[in-house]
């Protein structure tokens, strides 16, 4: 049995006819933010939804936290969705809270400090009491977040955490990330942007539901050869040593 | 009954309670069409024999379409997803719903008895308990058809097409318009299987026949097994993936 986070070997996933996830292996250590990087329809949605246990694979295995995905571990795992995905006519307090009683916090004081804690590390107390509808993009996907940490998961997956913040809030977002880390979480984040992947301790760069290239991020900078290259340059670099070995 | 269960259930009522507009159409639409079924019956013994398979068919009816249409926004807004993803299971994700939209059948179902009793002026000869006991049977088999087929249904369009589809033949074929025992064959035996059809004969029995709920056992088995098989078939084809 391994001691990743996160061990998957030869995953396949089908749409219908269309294959999404390609015979895809990868390990994920514990304690680190891990960033599953690629352009839109890469795969990296449904690779999470199969991580969480959302989709079944077709082929292939999948271990989370040393065990098959299931609802028997679903208490160590929190999932923040793409969309905020919240109750809009509940507030924001009522949101968490129901969140934490459905991850089993049954104790009602420690319930009520967990859910104040969150809502308050999020910066959205002084909102708590409005209804979800009525707030902000950026405000939906705080409280969001806090629905996905209230029961303080082990490993936690952020589909797109940062898209349509900010450049502020998407800084105070890789604050609380950090902080998730530095407690000891593993953190799945999937991005589309460079910026996030600059952020993450490890990356996957996906493609066409394979992973292309696995490292730190400095580890595939430096792959490009070139002293200077951005995060960018490393994908290109990667898509482009693809295209190469598929036309060989 | 798991604390996960009534969690959902609570969370239902507080979103439905913070939603004004709907608590009032909730209440509101089925004294308008009650209403409009008082005036529109010239004869008082019509309306006397018609009003009990109107209850029964409008309690179906709003059951299905507040549940059906919930459950599957609940699907389009990616909360069920989520829900999903959390240790609950589907049978207490299925149970809550059941629950939570139950509390509201029941209040709809009194507000319309209570209105066609004492306003529109509907004469029963029952016992008024055994009758609402009843009329909530109705309403967990319409909670539990509503969520069966939001189940099914991808999107909202589907899920209206289910209401020509799964009511309106109902309507038709339990003996509102004309007896069952009048139609040909073919039809009887499709009225046979069909929910609604028992819905309204124990409604007729409790009502105007002052029967009481032991002699209609068969309505109440009919109506029960419905609800549990739609139940525990919701929470089969409950898709742990929403993709």
């Amino acid at each position: 049995m391994t001691n990743a986070a996160i061990a998957v070997s030869n995953l396949t996933f089908n749409y219908g006819s269309q294959k999404v996830i390609d015979e895809l292996s990868l390990e994920v250590p514990g304690g680190i933010s891990f960033g599953l990087l690629g352009p839109n329809g890469a795969g990296k949605t449904t690779l999470i939804r199969l991580l969480v246990g959302l989709l079944k694979a077709r082929a292939g295995t999948i271990l989370t936290l040393g065990r098959k995905p299931s609802p028997h571990i679903a208490h160590l795992i929190g999932y923040m969705p793409q969309l905020p995905s919240l109750y809009g006519e509940l507030s924001v307090i009522q949101n968490v809270e129901f969140f934490a009683r459905i991850y089993g916090l049954r104790d009602r004081e420690q319930r009520t400090q967990r859910v104040e804690a969150v809502i308050k590390l999020v910066d959205l107390w002084g909102h708590r009491r409005k209804s979800v509808t009525n707030l902000s993009g950026g405000m939906k996907q705080r409280a969001s977040l806090a629905c996905a940490i209230v029961h303080n998961p082990p490993l936690l997956f952020l589909d797109e955490p940062t898209v349509g913040l900010d450049p502020e809030l998407r800084v105070t977002f890789w604050e609380y990330f950090s902080a998730l880390t530095r407690q000891g979480a593993t953190l799945i984040i999937s991005s589309h942007t460079m910026d996030d992947a600059a952020h993450c301790d490890r990356l996957a760069f996906m493609r066409d539901g394979r992973v292309i290239a696995l490292g730190s991020p400095d580890e595939l900078r430096q792959a490009t050869g070139r002293s200077q290259a951005s995060l960018e340059d490393a994908f290109l670099h990667f898509v482009r040593r693809e295209v190469k070995k598929n036309v060989g | 009954m798991s604390a996960s269960t009534l969690t959902i259930a609570g969370r239902i009522i507080n979103q439905l309670v913070r939603d004004r507009r709907t608590i009032i159409l909730i209440a509101v639409v089925p004294l308008v069409i009650a209403s409009l079924v008082g005036v529109s019956v010239p004869d008082k013994k019509i309306l006397d024999y018609t009003a009990p398979a109107i209850l029964a068919v409008l309690i179906l009816f709003f059951g299905f379409l507040l549940t059906g249409i919930s459950f599957l926004r609940e699907r389009s807004q990616g909360t069920l997803e989520r829900l999903m993803a959390s240790p609950v299971s589907r049978l207490d994700i299925v149970g809550g719903y059941l629950l939570g939209f139950l509390l509201f059948a029941v209040v709809q179902t009194m507000v319309l008895f209570f209105y066609l009793i004492y306003v529109i002026k509907v004469n029963y000869y029952g016992d008024l308990w055994q009758i609402l006991v009843f009329q909530v049977l109705i309403g967990i088999g319409a909670v539990c058809m509503g969520t069966f087929f939001s189940v099914l249904a991808k999107n909202e369009f589907q899920m209206v097409q289910f209401i020509p589809m799964i009511i309106v033949p109902q309507m038709f074929l339990c003996g509102l318009l004309w007896p069952v025992s009048q139609m040909p064959e073919y039809l009887q035996w499709l009225a046979n299987v069909l929910p609604m059809t028992y819905g309204v004969e124990g409604i007729r029995a409790l009502m105007l026949q002052g029967q009481n709920l032991l002699d209609i056992g068969k309505e109440i088995g009919v109506l029960a097994a419905y609800a549990v098989g739609l139940l525990v078939l919701s929470a089969i084809t409950l898709r742990r993936g929403t993709g």
